[in-house]
């Protein structure tokens, strides 16, 4: 692929946002009403990010908004004189700056901002069975999306498997586009029987609206007749061009079940997507039993870094409400530091760290019950590919853990597991557990670019800095 | 651009199939229940989508032209030609180089 033809152009900004999602839009927009210069880069071609992303409008037409709140905090952005730039693909950092690239117009981007607001988001996690690769098993984020933006049903008899609340209203979404719900399978179990409630573990806490939402959910898939079933995983998908036949087995094993199928939508809750805000060397600290890294930030989402700031589902998976909040939150400290603050706004922080604290510790014990089934991994058969891009299986990576190279970094160069296009993003659990998972094994790296970037842009960056015949340029 | 009602025809592998504007291609194509997107390059398998946020890049075509899009990111709004390397091979006649000018394709919010 051919590079830009001109040198890197350079932009200044007193904060760059990375990621335009509710944490990111909310960070954006305070900081600039408060007029400090702001730039926010996403690579959609739409603010919104994953949560709030936004139908085509020739769908929006038709079909209206289905996430008006979205649409609303997107327009404050774009009118509160932030500089929004969208498809653009942040790949890597040089000190401090931004390295980005423009994909529309293919050229090369350097950010330079006294704050960083990371909002990267989180990615499903994924973990490996056999026939898992087959055309047909996608994730239920990917199912969310064509019911819901698309108005497409992933398949005519769909089977939702995973763990976690979001399986849900997924579940809902495609009833809503005319899609036959086979079954929801739960690998734990956080409902009780004898309605559709969620009320067993909980009922303590006061958070009526949300259990509100999910005792919906619930009631909605009982009228139409969909099973949900709990302590369940799936073992295995089989089929042809496509997948037609999926087994489940109970968590810790046994008690086969089959579903016809012409669609599988699987995926074990959510991870924070942290390679960029690693590469810009915040403290992290993994997670002993998934392998998650975990941020180490403040509720403000400040970090051991001054001027980061780790903001959203990236900070912590807690919602859209919590990740909201987060993103104020950080544009707080940021406009404080640079113009003080009053008492009113002072009061103002506190109120709303005090909401971001109980969403926080709501969202702790859904995590509680919903926990991923990470043992799943140790049993994995070794022929089943762990690593889908480089199609390394599950035994490859074993024998080089039993080397005694049991470091996520061994696994890696000895197997090339972890090192397709997806970096890992999609295997990440399981090559972390299959290489020896402990508290104390280090997680994946981040390494640039953590995006696949043409190398013209990438061999531009040398050409970038002062002798930029363009200069900067000011936000 | 976009036709504002009706359809659009995309041709994949040589084959029509029909969308609405504004979708993804990626669902235009699973709507088409197409689900074959690429070839993978160790296994020779054919494979579809997985994750619909641009993560996983198991749902790389070539459209117009242009190699490696992401169809899960590229809406929908006027005819393409997108080849997938998975069906039957068709002789590049001209049709699929350049395509940036009047391309049937933009990047789907």
């Amino acid at each position: 692929m051919t590079g830009p033809a001109g040198g890197t152009a350079v932009l200044r900004a007193d904060v760059a946002v990375v990621g335009g999602g509710p944490a990111g839009m909310e960070a954006a927009l305070w900081c600039a009403r408060a007029g400090l210069a702001v730039v926010v880069l996403d690579e959609h071609e739409d603010l919104g990010g994953q949560y709030f992303r936004r139908r085509h409008p020739a769908i929006r037409a038709v079909h209206g908004d289905h996430r008006p709140e979205g649409t609303a905090l997107a327009e404050a952005v774009r009118a509160s004189g932030a500089r929004v730039l969208t498809r653009h693909v942040v790949w890597g950092v040089d000190g401090r700056a931004l390295l980005a690239h423009d994909e529309e117009g293919d050229r090369a981007l350097r950010v330079e901002a006294g704050h960083v607001v990371v909002a990267t988001g989180a990615y499903e996690r994924v973990l490996p069975f056999p026939g898992w690769e087959l055309p047909g098993v996608v994730t239920p984020g990917l199912a969310m999306h064509l019911a819901t933006m698309d108005r497409v049903a992933v398949g005519s008899r769909v089977l939702l498997a995973g763990s976690g609340p979001f399986l849900l209203p997924v579940a809902c979404a495609l009833l809503e586009v005319g899609a036959r719900v086979v079954a929801v399978v739960e690998a734990g179990r956080p409902y009780r029987p004898g309605g559709p409630g969620v009320r067993g573990g909980v009922e303590a806490l006061r958070h009526p609206a949300r259990l509100a939402e999910l005792g919906g959910y619930l009631a909605r898939l009982a009228r139409h007749r969909v099973p949900v079933l709990q302590d369940r995983v799936v073992a295995e998908a089989v089929g042809g061009a496509r997948v037609a036949r999926v087994r489940t087995v109970r968590t810790c094993g046994g008690g086969d079940r089959e579903f016809e199928v012409d669609a599988l939508a699987v995926g074990y809750g959510f991870r924070p997507a942290t390679e960029l805000v690693r590469l810009l060397g915040a403290r992290t600290v993994v997670d002993p039993r998934t392998g998650d890294v975990v941020i180490a930030a403040g509720d403000d989402g400040a970090t051991s870094v001054p001027g980061l700031y780790a903001v959203g589902e990236l900070a912590g998976v807690a919602g859209v409400h919590a990740a909201r909040l987060r993103g104020r939150l950080a544009a707080m400290s940021i406009t404080a530091a640079a113009a003080g603050e009053t008492r009113a706004d002072g009061r103002e922080r506190e109120r709303l760290r005090r909401r971001l604290r109980r969403l926080v510790a709501f969202a702790s014990l859904t995590g509680r019950l919903y926990p991923p089934p990470v043992e799943m991994v140790d049993t994995l058969p070794d022929e089943v590919h762990v690593c889908r891009c480089e199609a390394v299986p599950a035994g490859r990576v074993r024998a080089i853990a039993r080397t005694g190279l049991n470091d996520v970094h061994a696994v890696k160069g000895g197997s090339r597991a972890g090192m397709g296009l997806c970096q890992a993003r999609e295997c990440g659990t399981a090559l972390w557990r299959l290489a020896g998972a402990s508290g104390s094994t280090a997680p994946l790296p981040a390494r640039m670019p953590v995006r696949p970037v043409p190398t013209g842009v990438v061999a531009d960056m040398d050409r970038s800095g002062p002798a930029d015949p363009a200069g900067p340029e000011q936000v | 651009m976009a036709e504002r009602a009706g359809h659009v025809e995309i041709l994949v592998d040589g084959v029509p199939i029909s969308a609405r504007p504004g979708m993804s291609l990626a669902a235009a194509m699973i709507a088409a229940g197409r689900w074959h997107f690429r070839r993978h390059p160790v296994t020779g398998a054919a494979r579809g989508p997985l994750c619909g946020m641009g993560v996983c890049f198991e749902c790389e075509v070539r459209v117009d032209g242009r190699d490696a899009r992401r169809a899960c990111m590229v809406a929908v709004t006027g005819p393409v030609i997108v080849e997938t390397g998975t069906g039957p091979r068709r002789e590049p006649d001209g049709a699929g180089t350049g395509g940036s000018a009047g391309s049937g394709v933009e990047p789907a919010g």
